[in-house]
């Protein structure tokens, strides 16, 4: 089976990925939240900001069309999700939160495609993340997968059993217990995986292996991007 | 005195659901031996080998080296004692083969600077490249994810090995290469499994269980010939026994 992978351009070797997971991570964090900070009135910030965001996907060599297309699968959801939020604002209101998503998925996007998801943990924990949290993520990106082809497989043998098409309250009952047996099946699964941690000495504590060294490119990389966010703002 | 690998006496477990798993389990297995242990599903074979590292409890009746298990480190008697589980999904959880492999001896406290000597030397004896070890586990065949798993337990560089099922749902050239991988370790191996071929190729002695006890315990191709035995305990004499032609 196949799969579309979150970080399936990271392995490139651009300017942009060859930089160290922590400043990656500082500076798109820096620019998303200044993107966030941009008020209503001051429309033509966007513009720059969306200028910043062309200037950083050129140089990862990523195919735009990727960066769109992901961008517009996410979209939706976050969209949906702010409907009720600029009520005031009316339409107005509806279009900059719509601009923000998109200049904010266009980063993130261009974060998990420059940055192998191993980095991208990596750098979350030497920046003082849980490790719990990090540890768990990791799962999340390893089990992503193997759950998605569980799924996968309940629906073929579903399909193998139904003839036509079910009422809808009968496809609801169906999906119910497909996520239901999904669920038993991943708690027995963590706990055989439990089982071969312990048997490979697991004590409580992830080890890390040595990452990629913070340098200088990664100083004047963050310093960039900390001037344009700083002159972004402070120029009328 | 006889030099006891793992030296197991009335082993009794029950499971928290009231299922009885195994039942006076004696068992012992000399240093460098290569036991199997075959019987029909469910019959206790995965739980078993679950008793030897201390991950399931009741272990006081189990002895590695000569260490009872409440007594000693735990942590020593997983470093002597390596499991291979059946699905190579549950054993490796980390996001790409290296730190997979890396996991047990960083927990064991192994230097960083040697690490990717140990991951390599690892990776090699499975029988797979060493540039295999940045790829994702997700994005392998079973065979490569089935030898990923047997080299994060031989990085541990265990004197005793568990295997459970090493060889099912592998494609016939990925069963031998295991195969042959496996009957060139060093270690004390114990193999539970339905593949009667495996057996024969590399344990010279069998460990039948079923019901949660063991009803036979002795030298394989005897054992494996023996039909009416085979089919009291829902197996069958492999065809290579059966015709005869097996050297």
């Amino acid at each position: 089976m196949r799969h579309s992978f979150i970080d399936r351009y990271a392995s490139l070797d651009s300017p942009l990925h060859v930089l160290e997971a922590r400043s990656k991570l500082l500076a798109f964090t820096a620019l998303i939240v200044g993107v966030l900070c941009i008020p209503a009135e001051r429309g033509s910030l966007f513009f720059i900001y969306f200028f910043a965001a062309a200037i950083l996907m050129g140089v990862s060599q990523i195919p735009l069309t990727y960066i769109v297309g992901r961008t517009f699968l996410i979209l939706p959801f976050i969209v949906l999700a702010g409907l009720a939020a600029p009520w005031k604002g009316g339409y107005l209101g509806l279009g900059i939160l719509f601009i923000r998503a998109v200049l904010c998925l266009f980063l993130l996007v261009l974060l998990t495609n420059t940055t192998r998801f191993v980095e991208l943990l990596r750098g979350l924990r030497r920046l003082g993340c849980p490790q719990i949290l990090v540890m768990n993520l990791g799962f999340l990106y390893r089990y992503l997968f193997v759950l998605t082809e569980e799924a996968m497989r309940m629906k073929q043998a579903r399909d193998c059993r139904r003839v036509g098409r079910a009422r809808f309250r009968e496809e609801l009952k169906i999906l119910s217990s497909m996520i239901g047996t999904l669920l038993i099946r991943s708690f027995e699964r963590a706990e055989r995986m439990h089982s071969a941690m312990l048997s490979r000495a697991y004590a409580g504590d992830f080890p890390v292996v040595s990452p990629r060294k913070f340098s200088l490119r990664d100083a004047a990389f963050l310093a960039g991007v900390a001037l344009f966010i700083t002159l972004s703002f402070w120029i009328r | 005195m006889t030099d006891y690998a793992v030296r197991i006496t009335r082993l009794n477990y029950t499971y928290p659901d009231g299922t009885k798993a195994l039942e006076g389990i004696d068992l012992d297995v000399r240093s460098g031996e290569q036991v199997a242990i075959v019987g029909p599903s469910g019959a206790g074979k995965s739980t078993l080998l679950l008793h030897l590292n201390g991950i399931l409890p009741g272990s006081a009746a189990v002895r590695i080296k000569g260490q009872s298990m409440d007594s000693a480190d735990l942590r020593q008697i997983r470093k002597q004692v390596g499991l291979l589980f059946q699905d190579p999904n549950d054993q490796l959880f980390c996001p790409t083969v290296f730190e997979d492999v890396a996991f047990g001896p960083l927990n064991l406290g192994v230097p960083a600077a040697e690490i990717p000597r140990r991951v390599e030397k690892a990776l090699l004896d499975s029988g797979l490249d060493y540039a295999i070890r940045s790829r994702s586990s997700h994005h392998l065949s079973l065979g490569e994810r089935r030898r990923v798993s047997l080299a994060a337990v031989l990085v541990m560089e265990p004197e005793i090995l568990g295997m459970d099922e090493p060889t099912s749902n592998l494609d016939p050239r990925n069963r031998r290469h295991l195969i042959e991988v496996v009957s060139g370790l060093k270690a004390t191996l114990i193999i539970a499994t339905h593949d009667l071929e495996l057996v024969l190729d590399v344990c010279p002695r069998t460990v039948l269980m079923d019901h949660g006890k063991i009803w036979a315990d002795g030298e394989t191709r005897a054992m494996l010939a023996d039909a009416r035995l085979m089919d009291l305990h829902g197996l069958e004499v492999p065809l290579s026994l059966k015709s005869g032609t097996r050297p």
